[in-house]
C-alpha cells in the first residue's frame, strides 16, 4: 500500500533533477550583485545607509564627482569656475541631458534640489551643502553657488540631482514618508524593479548622455546571510558579492575564475562612550574623565581582537580618519600611540584617583565602582567577539563590563533619544571629504549623528576652520590637528579599520577594476565597476 | 450520535476563539513592553522636525494612551482590518500576503514530502523491528531529526549547488530573467524549490518516522494483532489492515501540531536559502519595533496552531470512532 507513492515519488524526484539542469539558463548581461543589506529607501530624504548611497551613485548624477584618483570630473557639470575671492563657484551644465522620464534637466533642478536639501536638512547628503548661502541660474545651463566663506568641499560631495517637476509635488512635511518608487534620475542606470527583501533592479539608460554602461542591468540580489553568499558567486548565480564571510576568502582565492579581495575599507569599528556632560545623560560618570577613556584604550590588545574576529583582515585603528583616506589620515607618532599595555593603563588609573575596591573593581572618587554596560549588537557576530575579548582586556585593569546583546534599533533608540549607555560597539562609514566623519563628532551634533555626545570647543573651531580651507596643504593640518584632538580626548577607542570583503567572477565578466588601487570593487568613491565590466 | 459530535465540535470552536483572543491581548502588551521606541526606528533621522513626528505619530495612531489604541486595534480587527506596516508602509494584510505565498508552497511541498516519506519509513523500520533495517532506519531518522536545519541546508548547497551544480541556492525566482512562457516560470520556481524543501523535508522525515515506529511498535504488541496473526492473516495485511491504523493517531497530533509551527520554525531554511516568506519578516518586524506587521504575524501562526489542532481533533473523529462518544 506504502510501497507505491514512494516508488512514484521516488520518479518525481528524478524530475526534480532534470529541472534542475533546464533552469539554470544561459547567463543574460545583467551583473548580479549579491549583498546582504539593502537600501533603506531610494529616497535620498528617508535613506541614511550605506547601500542606498551606492544605488543613488547610479540612478542619480551629482554636478560633479570623482575618478578613481580623487579628481573631480564633470557629471552633469561640464566645466566650473571659482570666482576670485572663492566666495562664488559657477557650474556650466552640459546641454541635451534628459530626465529618465524624458524631461530635460535645467538649471531649475539644480538649484530646487540643493535648496530642498538645505531647507529640510534631511538624508545623506544635506551637510555636504552646509556654507552654501544662496544659489542663482541666470540661464537654463548655468548656476551660481555663493556662500559666505570658501567651500572647500565643494566637488566632493556626490549630492544627487533631482527632477523639480517631481518632487515640487511632494509636500515638505510628506518629505520623510514620501518613498520615491520609482525613483526618477538622470544617471547611468534607471529604476526598474524593487522587491523589498529579494532583489533590487536597475535597467541600462540608454539615453545616458556620458559612457554608457556595458551591461543591459545591475541587479542587487539581497542575502538573508553571507555564508551562501561564497557559494551562490561559485554556482554563478551572481557574479559579484558584497560582505563575504571572511573565513571564505582563502578558499575562494583558490578558484582561477574568481577574484576575492580583502581591501581596506571606508570605515572603522568602534567602542564608543558616553562622553556627555549634561545632568540629563544616563551614562557613568566616571567615563566623563578623559584619563579613564585612555586607560581603556591602553588595556584593549586590538591587534588580538583583530585577529580573533576577523583574521586580521584590517588595520588597527588609531585616528577617527581611516587610512585610505590617504590625504586626510594622520599617522600618530610612537609615543603618540596607545599600544597594548595594560600596565600603563593600570598605573594610570590608579594615579587618577580610581583604586582598586573591596570587590576587586576600582572605584571612583565618589565610591561608584567603574562597572560599566556595555551594549552589542545582535546583528553581529564579529562586534559580540570583540565585546567578549574587551570584557576581559578590561577585567584586567579592574573594570567590569557587562555585556548586553541587543538589536540594532534598539541601541539606535538607547542612544539618540537620551543617551542611556556607557559604551557600546559599532561602525561608521565615511566617504572621501573629511568633512563627513569629523563632523560626527562636532557639538552641533549632539541629538543629530552624535553618538558619544562629545563636544569640544577647540574641535568645533577647526571643524568649521578646515571647511573654509581652499589651500590643502592648509587644511589637511587642521584636519591632522582634530584627529589629534580626538585620539587625546578619546570620545572613541577605535578598534579597527575593518576590510571590505568583496569578490567577482572574471570569466563572467571583464574590466574589473580594483578603487583605489589596493580597493575594492563596489561601494568605493565611484561606480566605476557598475559602468564598465562587460559581460564575456 | 450526529446531535454529540457537533456539540463536541462546537467546544472545540468555542475553546479556539477563547485561545485567539488570549493570544490577541498578550501580543497587543507583549511587543509594546519591549524596549525601543517604533517611532525613532521608523524616523531613522536624528533631526526630524516635530511636524512629521506628530504627522507619523498620527498615521500610525501611536498618538493616543495605550488603552485607547488596545480599543482601536481591537473595532479595527473586527472589521479585518490589521493596521498599516511601519516599515513597508502597506496595509499589514498586503505586506502578510505577498509573503505566505512563498512559505506556504514551502510549507506544503515539504510537510507532504515529509509526511509520506516519513510515516513509510517508520511502518518499514517498526515491521522489521531489530534488524539491520530498522536499525539503518534509527540511525537515519536520529540523525535527520538531530541535524541543525542550517547546516542540513548548507551540505545540500554544497552537493547540489556547488558540485554538481543542479539547483539554485538563493532566493525564489531567478532575479532579472525572462521566461519565454509560463511553463519556464514554473520551472524556474520549482527548481529553486526544491533545496529549501528538501532541507525542511528531511528534517521532518526523521521527527515523523521515529513517531510512527514508535506508535507503530506499540500497538503491533497489542491483543487484538496477536488475534489477527491467530486469524491466519499475513503479516504484511496485519500491520496495514490493523497496526497502521492505529499507530497513526497519536502521529496525526503531532503532525498537526507541528504543521502550525513549522510556519515561525521556517525562519532558518528561509534565512538559509535566502526564501522570502513569513520566517524572515518575522524577524525584520522585530528588529523594527513593526508593531502591526507583528501582531499581525503572530495572530497568523497563532491561528495557523489552533486550526491545526482543531483539526486533529476533528480528524480523529474520523480516524477513531471512540471520540466521538
Amino acid at each position: 500500500m506504502f510501497a507505491t507513492p514512494f516508488l512514484r515519488l521516488s520518479k518525481r524526484v528524478g524530475l526534480f533533477f532534470l529541472i534542475g539542469l533546464l533552469s539554470i539558463s544561459a547567463f543574460s548581461a545583467a551583473l548580479k550583485v549579491g549583498w546582504t543589506v539593502e537600501p533603506d529607501s531610494v529616497s535620498p530624504f528617508i535613506a541614511y545607509n550605506l547601500p542606498s548611497a551606492e544605488v543613488f551613485l547610479l540612478l542619480y548624477d551629482p554636478l560633479v564627482a570623482l575618478n578613481e584618483k580623487e579628481e573631480p570630473v564633470g557629471k552633469i557639470a561640464e566645466s566650473w569656475e571659482i570666482s576670485e575671492d572663492q566666495l562664488t563657484w559657477t557650474f556650466y551644465l552640459r546641454k541635451g541631458i534628459r530626465w529618465h522620464d524624458g524631461e530635460p534637466l535645467r538649471a531649475e533642478d539644480v538649484k530646487f534640489t540643493y535648496d530642498l536639501f538645505m531647507n529640510s536638512g534631511l538624508g545623506l547628503f544635506s551637510g555636504f551643502l552646509n556654507g552654501i548661502e544662496s544659489i542663482e541660474c541666470p540661464d537654463d545651463y548655468t548656476v551660481l553657488i555663493h556662500s559666505e566663506e570658501p567651500k572647500a568641499n565643494m566637488l566632493m560631495g556626490n549630492t544627487p540631482i533631482l527632477p523639480k517637476h517631481v518632487w515640487e509635488q511632494v509636500a515638505e512635511e510628506d518629505l520623510e514618508l514620501w518613498e520615491n518608487e520609482p525613483a526618477i534620475g538622470s544617471g547611468a542606470f534607471t529604476f526598474l524593479e524593487w522587491r523589498k527583501g529579494e532583489f533590487l533592479r536597475l535597467k541600462a539608460n540608454r539615453a545616458y548622455a556620458l559612457e554608457k554602461p556595458k551591461v543591459d542591468e545591475v541587479v542587487f540580489i539581497l542575502f538573508a546571510n553571507n555564508d551562501t553568499l561564497a557559494q551562490a558567486l561559485k554556482t554563478g548565480e551572481i557574479s559579484a558579492a558584497v560582505n563575504i564571510n571572511p573565513m571564505q576568502l582563502p578558499q575562494l582565492s583558490l578558484s582561477p575564475n574568481l577574484l576575492a579581495v580583502s581591501s581596506p575599507g571606508y570605515g572603522f569599528t568602534q567602542l564608543a562612550f558616553n562622553c556627555w556632560e549634561s545632568e540629563d545623560s544616563l551614562g557613568h560618570p566616571a567615563l566623563l574623565d578623559k584619563r579613564v577613556r585612555q586607560a581603556i584604550d591602553w588595556a584593549l590588545d586590538k591587534k588580538a581582537i583583530l585577529d580573533m574576529t576577523y583574521l586580521g583582515q584590517g588595520e588597527v585603528g588609531t585616528t577617527l580618519i581611516p587610512p585610505i583616506l590617504q590625504k586626510w589620515h594622520y599617522r600618530l607618532t610612537d609615543t603618540e600611540r596607545r599600544d597594548y599595555n595594560p600596565k600603563k593603563a593600570n598605573d594610570l588609573l590608579a594615579s587618577s584617583g580610581y583604586p582598586i575596591g573591596p570587590k576587586g573593581i576600582r572605584v571612583d572618587p565618589q565610591g561608584n565602582e567603574l562597572r560599566f554596560r556595555l551594549y552589542l549588537r545582535a546583528s553581529n557576530t564579529q562586534e559580540i567577539k570583540a565585546g567578549q575579548l574587551i570584557k576581559k582586556y578590561l577585567q584586567a585593569i579592574g573594570i567590569d563590563a557587562a555585556i548586553e546583546t541587543v538589536d540594532d534599533g534598539l541601541l539606535m533608540d538607547l542612544i539618540f533619544s537620551n543617551a542611556d549607555f556607557d559604551m557600546f560597539i559599532w561602525g561608521w562609514g565615511t566617504d572621501v571629504d573629511p568633512t563627513t566623519i569629523l563632523n560626527v563628532m562636532s557639538t552641533n551634533e549632539i541629538f543629530g549623528l552624535s553618538d558619544c555626545f562629545y563636544s569640544n570647543e577647540e574641535y568645533d573651531r577647526l571643524l568649521a576652520l578646515q571647511a573654509t580651507q581652499m589651500d590643502e596643504a592648509q587644511r589637511r593640518e587642521t584636519v591632522y590637528e582634530m584627529q589629534r584632538i580626538l585620539y587625546e580626548d578619546s570620545p572613541y577607542a577605535i578598534l579597527f579599520y575593518d576590510n571590505e570583503f568583496q569578490a567577482v567572477r572574471t570569466d563572467l565578466f571583464s574590466g574589473w577594476k580594483r578603487i583605489p588601487e589596493n580597493g575594492a570593487f563596489f561601494f568605493t568613491i565611484n561606480p566605476y565597476n557598475y559602468l564598465n565590466v562587460t559581460p564575456k | 450520535m450526529l446531535f454529540v459530535s457537533s456539540r463536541y465540535l462546537g467546544n472545540k470552536i468555542a475553546q479556539a476563539l477563547i485561545t485567539i483572543f488570549i493570544v490577541l491581548c498578550v501580543n497587543f502588551f507583549l511587543f509594546r513592553i519591549m524596549p525601543g521606541d517604533p517611532l525613532s526606528m521608523l524616523m531613522r533621522n536624528p533631526r526630524a522636525s516635530q511636524q512629521a513626528i506628530q504627522k507619523a505619530k498620527e498615521l500610525y495612531g501611536l498618538d493616543q494612551s495605550l488603552p485607547a489604541q488596545f480599543g482601536r486595534y481591537l473595532q479595527d480587527l473586527v472589521k479585518l482590518d490589521f493596521g498599516v506596516s511601519f516599515m513597508f508602509k502597506k496595509p499589514v494584510v498586503e505586506v502578510i500576503g505577498g509573503k505566505i505565498g512563498p512559505t506556504l508552497l514551502l510549507l506544503g511541498v515539504s510537510e507532504l514530502i515529509a509526511i509520506i516519506l516519513g510515516i513509510y519509513l517508520g511502518i518499514v523500520a517498526a515491521s522489521h523491528r531489530g534488524r539491520i533495517v530498522d536499525v539503518g532506519a534509527i540511525s537515519l531518522s536520529l540523525l535527520l531529526y538531530s541535524l541543525p536545519t542550517f547546516l542540513l541546508g548548507m551540505v545540500l548547497i554544497l552537493v547540489f549547488s556547488v558540485y554538481w551544480g543542479l539547483f539554485p541556492s538563493v532566493g525564489m525566482v531567478t532575479a532579472a530573467a525572462k521566461f519565454s512562457s509560463w511553463w519556464r516560470q514554473s520551472l524556474d520556481l520549482l527548481a529553486h524549490l526544491f533545496l529549501p524543501a528538501m532541507t525542511l523535508a528531511l528534517t521532518l522525515i526523521g521527527e515523523y518516522g521515529m513517531l510512527m515506529r514508535s506508535s507503530l511498535i506499540e500497538v503491533l504488541s497489542e491483543d487484538f494483532i496477536v488475534t489477527a496473526r491467530a486469524k491466519g492473516l499475513s503479516e504484511r495485511e496485519v500491520i496495514h489492515k490493523h497496526g497502521y491504523p492505529n499507530a497513526l493517531l497519536p502521529v496525526v497530533t503531532a503532525i498537526s501540531i507541528n504543521l502550525g509551527l513549522t510556519i515561525a520554525g521556517a525562519i532558518q531554511v528561509e534565512t538559509v536559502f535566502s526564501w522570502p516568506g513569513i520566517g524572515r519578516l518575522m524577524y525584520d518586524a522585530l528588529n523594527n519595533r513593526d508593531y502591526p506587521l507583528l501582531q499581525g504575524i503572530f495572530l497568523l501562526v497563532c491561528i495557523c496552531v489552533i486550526v491545526a489542532n482543531l483539526l486533529s481533533d476533528l480528524l480523529y473523529m474520523v480516524l477513531d470512532p471512540r471520540v466521538k462518544s
